[in-house]
């Protein structure tokens, strides 16, 4: 697996559109809410910026590129060469998405300290890893699945779009609306429990026990996310 | 070469819906030989090769590879390699990188530097891929499939782009992996390669084998043909000839060297030119065209 992951790594940092789609563009947009978080604090809270900096990340940066490495991989026959050799699929598949992952992690985890650092820090730290967690979970769940549904790089920018652009959408409807109506079905969306859930752990204010059961919600994505991915996952192109 | 299979079919299919891709195909290939599967287009060898590889499930049937199945990737594939029809490396990574990657997660040790200078690709070991060509991508497919000298290799279509040179060079490191004990799964369209090369032939037509054995074994089953013009007018022939489109007489015979010596002393005893005088054993060409005619 980590063989597969550092080749992974080396294909990143050669690969400038990748490069910018997975590393700049999140950091630019997450460097520009925090730049103006006054203004968006007023908007919402500083927990709404939290959480959109969160799904910048996690659709732009985990997503994005998640479906677009493994539609690539599959269109260049790349993924039948390693099921050519002793690799399970679990391995590949954990190779594959392991860098993407790990440099989304450590993208959030230093916009949020940034953040922290420029506006406070947060109300629960524990909390708040643990809606990080979730939510990058999710979105990575969701990236197999869509990885499923997209022939190539190309059509990737299509078939990533109504996810990305889609939680980032709950996410600001969330955090700048809050949940006091339409309380069931913001929770329900996907991103909307896990909005919840950062804007609690930043701002405070709500029972950590209150606060856990948001977890629920993002986990079921992630359930629905990998039983659409078990089903749609393909490891060769369409003949 | 011992008689314990190292490939083994029973009743193999394979269906895409109502298409029978492959259909009750049973074989075995011994260790050590050279085992060429052979067919028309859509005859069911690239999919039986899959599921021989392990890359595909079979509808029905088994296939054990060394006795496993194919699909258990960790017991099987560290004792084969895989040279793919198409390439399937990734354009970022560089020659080295690629081979490094595969011949790892092969689980067979070897060095890089050894299987580069087996193919000629040492020059290129820091070129990406996307810059090599398509000849060069071929090489690089078969470095990853001899890394670590496995006990069983599979050549899907290898030698096609390839310039004369890179053929002979290729079949030169396959003779000495043979050499060295390895069995090796052979397709391709170059059927020459496949007359001088193979032990034993499977050819294909529709799912299932039109014919199965030995070159000698394949051609002996059609007759080979003795082709001449004669001069007008001229004596009653020795042998029951046809006439082709062309005028020129053909004699088909099971047995060339005593029909061919009798025609010649024929046409001394009667002072008679056979003009343009062709003979040849049946070829393998010749089987395989016999496939789409049958």
């Amino acid at each position: 697996m980590l063989s597969i992951a550092l080749s992974e790594l080396i294909q990143i940092f050669r690969n400038r559109l990748v490069l910018v789609t997975s590393l700049i563009l999140p950091v630019a947009i997450s460097a520009f809410f925090i730049y103006q978080h006054e203004t968006f604090a007023k908007l919402g809270s500083l927990g709404y910026i939290a959480a959109v900096v969160v799904f910048t990340v996690g659709a732009f940066g985990l997503y994005t590129t998640t479906v677009t490495t493994l539609a690539s991989r599959r269109q260049n026959l790349f993924l039948k060469r390693l099921r050519s050799t002793a690799s399970s699929d679990a391995s590949i598949l954990s190779g594959l998405v392991l860098p993407v992952t790990v440099i989304a992690v450590v993208q959030v985890a230093a916009i949020m300290a940034v953040l922290a650092a420029v506006t406070g820090e947060p109300n629960n730290v524990l909390l708040l890893v643990a809606a990080i967690v979730a939510t990058l979970v999710m979105m990575l769940g969701l990236g197999l699945a869509t990885a499923g549904l997209t022939n190539s790089p190309e059509h990737a920018q299509v078939t990533t779009l109504p996810v990305s652009l889609g939680v980032i959408a709950v996410a600001s409807w969330v955090g700048i609306s809050g949940t006091e109506e339409l309380t069931l079905l913001k929770r329900l969306l996907p991103g909307g429990s896990a909005t919840e859930l950062v804007v609690n752990a930043w701002n405070g204010g709500v029972a950590v026990s209150d606060s856990l059961l948001l977890l629920a919600p993002t986990l079921a994505w992630v359930v629905v996310a990998l039983a659409l991915a078990s089903r749609l996952f393909r490891w060769e192109p369409r003949r | 070469m011992t008689s314990t299979p190292v490939i083994d079919v029973e009743r193999l299919n394979l269906s895409y819906g109502d298409f029978h891709a492959v259909k009750d195909l049973s074989f075995q290939v011994k260790r050590g030989e050279l085992y060429a599967l052979l067919g028309t287009n859509g005859a069911g060898k690239t999919s039986t090769l899959e599921i021989i590889e392990g890359h595909r499930k079979a509808t029905s049937g088994t296939v054990r590879v060394f006795g496993e199945s194919p699909r258990d990737r960790r017991a099987v594939r560290p004792r084969m390699g895989i040279m793919l029809q198409e390439s399937g490396f990734s354009p970022d990574l560089t020659v080295r990188e690629s081979v490094r990657l595969i011949g790892k997660l092969s689980q067979r040790v070897d060095t890089v530097e050894r299987v580069l200078d087996i193919v000629d690709l040492t020059r290129k070991a820091t070129t990406k891929v996307s810059q090599l060509s398509g000849g060069e991508k071929r090489r690089l497919d078969f470095a990853t499939a001899v890394y670590g000298a496995p006990e069983l290799i599979f050549l899907d279509e290898p030698t096609t782009g390839l310039d004369i040179q890179s053929r002979d060079d290729l079949w030169d490191a396959v003779d000495k992996l043979r050499g060295d004990g390895s069995t090796v799964v052979l397709t391709t369209h170059y059927l020459e390669e496949a007359q001088q090369r193979a032990d034993r032939i499977g050819l294909m037509h529709e799912g299932t084998f039109h014919q199965e054995g030995t070159v000698a074994e394949l051609t002996r089953t059609l007759p080979a043909v003795i082709s001449f013009a004669l001069p007008t007018p001229a004596p009653a022939l020795p042998h029951k000839a046809t006439r082709g489109s062309d005028g020129r007489f053909l004699v088909e015979t099971f047995d060339l060297q005593e029909d061919l010596y009798a025609l010649l002393h024929w046409a001394r005893s009667n002072s008679v030119e056979l003009q343009g005088l062709e003979a040849g054993p049946t070829r393998l060409d010749d089987v395989f065209r016999s496939i789409g005619s049958a």
